[in-house]
């Protein structure tokens, strides 16, 4: 029996929560398979002059925060937090206020193309393209067949994982840049070696009173942001009669540590043996037998190695032990070292020594999300490197990739580009014309993340199992062109793009048999039902409903389902103690005086550089817009007679790269960074530059893809010097490289919104 | 109302000043929760339509952000830190604004029901001496027309379509060159939710709606409320002894409370 | 006022042993009397000689005044105001330099034409009205200097008070309306006292010209014949124009000058801003006169009769003393303001004195004070044109580097370190080099059209001077006007 619910109804099963939104969250206007009211009382996004909501998930990264969209009259205007969604409590980062540059981006994948690799451009219909798709998946063995996919889309994941297994091809192989930066194999690895669960630790940062941040950017883009920024916030200020109190150890501030109470830079990859000593001197304050996992470090030696002075170890160690709650966080480029993984461990025994396994302001496993099994993380740099040398064998015959952008996301010495070389058929799906697309043999665009359906699985940032929902808030980008000859108006859809998961149904019903039986469903919305279906008789959950379509009916308007009691898994932390961790320093590879430390832009995200108003965010900590720079310590940089603005090559024993030059008063005087997120060489008009002395207003550029030409790039992309050199949990250690700096003689004014006068008091005589 | 005390201070000319001095909406920006995120700036970008002007103009003191985040540095490495944390600089909507006398043609009056300082845009010739006599240099000029330039748009079938348009908010006007503009706190909202309460007989409600930098903010670092209303969240919170306003020695009278590091 | 017989030209020369060097009185303008048909005529030829030289300049003018002017006005109009240099924190740059620059220009013009009548001075007489026309001149430049500026300045005419379907009166709260109606008075008085001196020599034209010539000066002159009761008409209004002129002039730079005075920015606000102006505006507008008076003499027929040493000698006399005051206001703002220890305002005092436009405030220094101070207590280089003229240019630059510091210079410094950015001027050079362009053409088109020199003036000042015999020596004497 199906309930009818009336729009009346909605209204008041919606969650009030922190009454930031008016909150009529109807279905969508692509709504598929709900009641409708007759004509006569108008679907709402028709009222002129009244917005209506739609709840969906952001898709800038993997967190899973929950949106509402305000839209007018079919135009989403305005990205707001969705309230009741246990990850982001309403809030939004700068990455999910600007989303809706990239739904209404100039540069978007207007139809199916013929791509040919960069060569022969051509726009196709959407019928050619799913024949095309039908053939690819009939036509290939199905281990030949291989699908490359970014972190997000999780029903996109989960319908390609179950065609996959159908068909016998190699399951999907799951990437992105961030989950590169963020290291998750190194955490669910060391989450699994010492707590016995594979699958990602969650920090209880609101409820601790000590926060030690070894590396970890939590503030930044590292995991999820938002959630963390919240519990941040707690700690800071939400208990009245304690301010929280929190260290950083990075070798560079970043926007993370200048929030910090104590920032104590180190050299990079010390990390572990820095949480090691700190340890071993909260167990001597405290008195009783050392620990195994701390006792083969020598407190003097460390401080020596890595930098921080003796005095600040004791200090610290001191502040853990008249603590309550202090918590230990690893994260950042410590676990992008060769010794990552036992820095994970070495900082994870840290919470186990000061038993906050499972406790308010300590550590947790996080949850699963509904209808998981397991935890399944994304593929490490290592298993990347896998996989593209089964591209180079000539083994893959047909890769579809969708959701990443591997020439770009990847550091260069893995070879992708030139791996594409031996695959016969890559067909990409994405949104956008990046450099992975527009070397494509045909690019099939997916929705923006506002015009799609699916469901998030929440990994780590909420202490609820949460499944966040998406549903297209727009039904399309339109545009108004006029009819010469009748002088009328009419609304044509600008960008053609259809959803993946619907394209691959679509195709695998017309490649019959076998194909046809691996998704039995009549379109993306069916399949989202089918994984839906077992939620229902889950208890505890956000909502319920007796059916399906109720079910579904609930899920888009409130955003998704999740549990209302935390679900968080209390580790057992008896063994971890016991266990000696292996302390020692990092290995860098290459030769070079400096050693390189690229970070995740906090604007930019991964993927924000073709979203304008990103661009024009400043960096928090260097302020500069538009462009990429390498911050080097003002000692340093006078010793080498560079100054602001000179334009440097770095070399490393993988690439070069060149950027201009950012005085940078808060890092380690060995150390240089350089930000991740530009360098784009396609992508858009905002993402590349037009010419070296550019007039940015002035020109109506012509479509990079269609041309496959290779734009100039705006910026530069650090990944160009890292080399194939992992962790012990096959993580990149993109923090590993040893690099040269020279001056090129060039000059590129860096464009700042801070004062570099009234900053940094240049031209007043006196320099700081 | 009838058992309710006369507030003295709140009536008459003492009540003038009172509101004067104190005003009505107002915000509190707490500096030690501020993580920098720039999500404020973004949300604020967005939801009044402002223009992005591109990397020369950017670097050259054209940005038109509304809101911004300013760090100063003290110290030298390794002690070195950011001075106070990251500081929100927004338009401090002055109950003394130096802005308001200074222009020729009345385009930013103060408006006396929402206790704001406003920005007519249609009245604006753009002299730009407000700008100039802002002690917080918080607003910002159209020095083109950014949003209309050609190298937003795609050419199809021989017309320009500007597909970033598309996320304008029609409850904001899109400036032209020559006016000057600043954060308005969401006066658009404001008066929506005025309406709202109105049409439903009754009074707007503390936390009813918020600003766009407020409601982004994924550290609650900006509040945003009544601050005439004793029991309203930024009133309380203004009184907090970590509470400063910024150059009050010029006697603007900002409506923004920073809470400092304490 | 009595006669006395040692006035103005060193007259107790004459009676000084001969080791003095002999001082021949007809070598002042006063003592050198032609008949007037041919002082009239000498006039008349200056005005329409002109040589194929005047052609060339004018026409490279006039192409500089239709593209740096007219073109990269309207392109400005058109584009937007980002072509110019203005940002944040200096939303005023040179275009308001420019107005002030102007303004300062026009100052010189009054003053040698009022206040100079006024205290009746006589070495005034032939060249009020080549002041006058800077006046006029200058004051269009500053008009097109602050329209410029304007983001809509199509929309100018809201800051006039009229009677308008908006039911809105401009703010008179604000120093930029105070200015208008003080320019505008400005603009209007001087142009009418420009214009009264020049209905007798228009008269003079008319009854000397043909053709087109004569018709321009026919309708121009008002019918004027010369009568007693014409002239005493036009004296008493040249009188009431000559008084009521100069407190305009004072107060419109003052007003002026309170569009930065009355602001909050550290340097600006400071309350000795209005005569400051006032006396670097004077300061400027005679050395700008002195340059153009110096031109005229070297370009335009007879002028070397009607321009002698003794104007420039007394112009000189007069910019000497001014650049006392000038140099007393001067370092009366900056020590004071260095006195009062405010934090912003000693970061801008170590930015204009170390920071990267040092070097102007150090010229402005050296041009402004330094060399007058210097070289104009000198009768010689007083008396040498070409030198007074030079310094009279080094005085301009001085001055406009003056304004230069105070606008985009000290905007730079305000109480919000974040954003202190140096200001670079784009188009305004351009329009810069426009008005200077325009204004050269409309002097140089004036100098064709209407007499320069008001040789009615120079003759009844010749008519009060003589020589009268006293004993063995003729004594220069002056008789009392009415």
């Amino acid at each position: 029996m199906s309930e009818k619910i009336s729009r009346r109804d909605f209204l008041k099963l919606a969650s009030a929560g922190a009454a930031t939104t008016a909150v009529l969250t109807g279905c969508g206007p692509a709504s598929r398979y709900v009641e409708r009211e007759p004509y006569t009382k108008m679907p709402e996004y028709t009222y002129n002059g009244l917005s209506t909501y739609y709840a969906t998930t952001c898709r800038e990264c993997a967190a899973g925060c929950g949106l509402i969209v305000r839209t007018m009259q079919g135009r989403a205007i305005k990205v707001e937090g969705n309230a009741s969604n246990p990850v982001n409590l309403g809030k939004t980062c700068a990455r999910g206020q600007a989303t809706l540059q990239g739904l209404y981006n100039p540069d978007r994948v207007g139809s199916p193309t013929k791509q040919g690799r960069g060569s022969s451009v051509s726009p196709m219909d959407w019928d050619s393209a799913i024949q095309i798709v039908a053939d690819a998946l009939k036509n290939n063995t199905p281990s030949e067949i291989a699908f490359l996919m970014g972190t997000g889309s999780d029903h996109l994941f989960d319908l390609v994982s179950d065609l996959a297994n159908a068909i016998g091809a190699p399951a999907p192989a799951r990437f992105g840049a961030l989950s590169m930066f963020e290291s998750r194999a190194t955490l669910s690895k060391a989450a699994e070696n010492l707590l016995g669960q594979s699958a990602m630790p969650f920090f209880d940062l609101a409820n601790a009173d000590i926060v030690l941040s070894f590396g970890a950017n939590f503030l930044e883009t590292w995991l999820s942001p938002v959630a963390y920024t919240r519990g941040f916030a707690k700690m800071r200020r939400g208990n009245p009669k304690q301010r929280g109190y929190f260290i950083h150890f990075e070798a560079r501030m970043s926007q993370t540590a200048s929030k910090a109470d104590e920032w104590i830079p180190l050299l990079p990859g010390t990390e572990g043996l820095v949480a090691l000593a700190i340890g071993r001197l909260v167990a001597e304050a405290k008195g009783g037998a050392t620990p195994e996992a701390f006792a083969s470090v020598d407190p003097l030696e460390v401080a020596s190695t890595s930098g921080v002075k003796l005095e600040t170890l004791e200090h610290i160690a001191q502040l853990i032990v008249e603590a309550q709650t202090p918590l230990a966080i690893p994260g950042g480029a410590a676990l992008g070292q060769s010794n990552g993984l036992s820095t994970a461990e070495a900082v994870l025994a840290l919470n186990a020594l000061t038993d906050n396994f499972g406790k308010p302001g300590g550590v947790f496993v996080s949850p699963l999300s509904p209808n998981e099994d397991a935890y399944h993380r994304p593929a490490s740099a290592l298993e990347i490197t896998e996989f593209i040398s089964k591209m180079k064998s000539g083994s893959i015959k047909a890769l579809f990739i969708h959701g990443v952008n591997p020439i770009f996301e990847l550091p260069k010495s893995f070879g992708f580009e030139e791996a594409l070389g031996s695959v016969p058929q890559v067909i990409s799906f994405a949104t956008f014309p990046d450099e992975t697309a527009i070397a494509s043999d045909y690019i099939f665009p997916d929705h923006h993340g506002l015009e799609s359906w699916g469901y998030q699985r929440v990994a780590t940032g909420s202490m609820q199992p949460v499944l966040s929902g998406l549903q297209p808030v727009v039904n399309g980008v339109y545009y108004t062109t006029t009819d010469p000859d009748t002088g009328a108006d009419t609304s044509e859809l600008l960008y053609n793009a259809r959803g993946t998961a619907d394209v691959l149904i679509a195709a695998t019903q017309l490649a019959g048999g076998k194909f046809a039986e691996a998704l039995p469903f009549k379109d993306e919305v069916e399949f989202i039902q089918s994984k839906l279906v077992n939620l229902i008789s889950e208890a505890d959950g956000s909502f319920s409903a007796p059916e399906i379509n109720t079910f579904t009916a609930y899920f888009q308007q409130h955003g998704g389902w999740w549990k209302k009691t935390a679900e968080l898994a209390t580790p057992s932390a008896s063994s971890v103690l016991s266990k000696s961790v292996n302390a020692e320093t990092a290995q860098f590879a290459g030769e070079g005086e400096f050693i390189f430390l690229p970070f995740v832009s906090p604007t930019l995200g991964e993927a924000g550089a073709n979203k304008p108003w990103l661009q024009e965010l400043p960096d928090p900590t260097t302020t500069v817009m538009w462009n990429t720079w390498v911050e080097i310590n003002p000692e340093t940089a006078h010793e080498l007679g560079i100054t602001n603005d000179d334009v440097v090559e770095i070399t490393s024993e993988a690439g070069v790269v060149k950027a201009a030059v950012y005085l940078y008063p808060a890092i380690h005087p060995g150390v240089i960074a350089m930000p991740f997120g530009q360098g784009h060489t396609a992508y858009g008009r905002y993402a590349t530059s037009v010419g070296v002395s550019e007039k940015f207003m002035d020109l109506v550029p012509t479509s990079q893809y269609v041309n496959g030409g290779k734009a100039f790039p705006r910026g530069a992309n650090p990944a160009d010097v890292l080399g194939a050199h992992f962790n012990e949990a096959g993580d990149l250690a993109f923090a590993g490289m040893k690099v040269e700096v020279k001056k090129t003689g060039e000059k590129q004014v860096l464009s700042r919104l801070e004062s570099r006068i009234g900053v940094y008091g240049e031209g007043m005589g006196e320099e700081h | 109302m009838s058992n309710q005390m006369v507030d003295l201070n709140r009536v008459g000319a003492k009540g003038a000043i009172a509101e004067a001095a104190e005003g009505k909406w107002g915000m509190v920006i707490d500096r030690d929760l501020c993580t920098g995120c720039q999500a404020c700036v973004a949300a604020c970008a967005m939801e009044n339509n402002l223009s992005f002007v591109g990397e020369e103009d950017a670097g050259y003191g054209r940005t038109q952000h509304w809101i911004r985040i300013e760090r100063l540095w003290e110290g030298e490495y390794p002690g070195v830190k950011v001075e106070g944390g990251f500081q929100p600089m927004l338009c401090q909507q002055c109950g003394s604004a130096p802005c308001e006398p200074v222009c020729p043609v009345f385009a930013t009056p103060h408006s006396e029901a929402e206790q704001l300082n406003l920005q007519v845009y249609n009245r604006c010739i753009g002299t730009r001496y407000c700008a100039n006599n802002c002690p917080y240099q918080v607003r910002s000029f159209n020095w083109r027309d950014y949003h209309i330039e050609p190298f937003h748009a795609n050419l199809v079938t021989g017309q320009l379509v500007f597909p970033l348009h598309n996320q304008f908010n029609p409850d904001v006007t899109v400036r032209r060159r020559g006016v000057m503009e600043k954060c308005t706190f969401c006066i658009q909202r404001i008066h929506s939710a005025q309406d709202k309460a109105k049409s439903e007989g009754r009074e707007v409600e503390d936390g009813e709606f918020t600003t766009a930098c407020a409601q982004a903010c994924p550290a609650s670092a900006i509040t945003f409320g009544r601050l005439d209303h004793e029991e309203s969240l930024v009133s309380q919170l203004g009184h907090v002894s970590r509470g400063v306003k910024h150059l009050e020695e010029l006697n603007t009278l900002p409506r923004v409370t920073y809470l400092e590091k304490g | 006022m009595a006669v006395t017989s040692d006035h103005l030209y060193g007259a107790k020369k004459a009676h000084e042993t001969h080791h003095e060097e002999e001082h021949d009185p007809r070598e002042s303008l006063m003592y050198d009397p032609k008949p007037r048909g041919e002082m009239n005529q000498m006039v008349m030829e200056s005005m329409t000689t002109t040589s194929w030289k005047f052609w060339v300049v004018f026409g490279i003018l006039s192409i500089l005044v239709a593209t740096c002017f007219f073109y990269g006005w309207g392109y400005m109009i058109s584009e937007g105001l980002y072509v110019a240099g203005v940002m944040r924190p200096s939303y005023w740059g040179v275009f308001l330099v420019n107005t002030v620059f102007w303004i300062g220009i026009s100052h010189a013009g009054t003053f040698i034409s009022a206040i100079l009548r006024v205290f009746k001075a006589e070495f005034r007489r032939p060249f009020t009205r080549a002041a006058e026309l800077m006046t006029t001149f200058g004051l269009i430049q500053a008009g097109a200097s602050i329209f410029m500026h304007m983001g809509r300045v199509w929309l100018f005419y809201w800051m006039i008070p009229i009677p308008n379907a908006r039911q809105l009166w401009p703010n008179f709260h604000s120093p930029l309306m105070w200015d208008l109606l003080a320019i505008t008075t400005y603009i209007l008085g001087s142009t009418m006292y420009l214009f009264l001196p020049l209905i007798p020599d228009l008269a003079m034209a008319r009854d000397r010209s043909t053709g087109w010539r004569k018709t321009f000066f026919k309708t121009l002159a008002l019918g004027f014949r010369g009568t007693e009761g014409e002239w005493r008409h036009l004296t008493i209004a040249m009188n009431i124009f000559a008084f009521a002129i100069i407190p305009v002039m004072f107060s419109v730079h003052t007003i002026v000058s309170w569009d930065f005075a009355m602001a909050m920015r550290p340097g600006w606000s400071s309350t000795v801003f209005g005569p400051y102006f006032v006396v670097g505006a004077l300061h400027s507008g005679m050395g700008a006169v002195a340059l153009v008076l110096f031109i005229m003499r070297a370009t335009m027929k007879h002028m070397d009769y009607f321009l002698r040493k003794e104007h420039f000698d007394g112009l000189g006399k007069l910019m000497m003393i001014v650049s006392f005051a000038y140099a007393y206001f001067f370092f009366n703002d900056y020590i004071v303001q260095w006195y009062g220890g405010d934090k912003w305002t000693d970061i801008l005092l170590h930015w204009l004195e170390e920071g990267p436009m040092a070097w102007m405030f150090y010229q402005l220094i050296l041009f402004n004070i330094a060399i007058p101070f210097l070289t104009l207590w000198n009768k010689k280089i007083r008396t040498t044109p070409w030198l007074l003229a030079l310094i009279g240019f080094l005085i301009n630059v001085g001055m406009y580097y003056e304004r230069y510091l105070i606008i985009p210079v000290m905007l730079t410094i305000n109480r919000m370190p974040f954003t202190w950015k140096l200001y670079f001027p784009r188009v305004e050079v351009f329009l810069t080099i426009g008005t200077f362009a325009l204004f050269l053409w409309f002097y140089m088109a004036a100098s064709r059209l209407i007499p320069l020199i008001p040789v009615w003036e120079v003759q009844e000042g010749q008519m009060v001077h003589s020589l009268r015999k006293v004993g063995k020596t003729h004594v220069p004497t002056v008789s009392e006007f009415e």
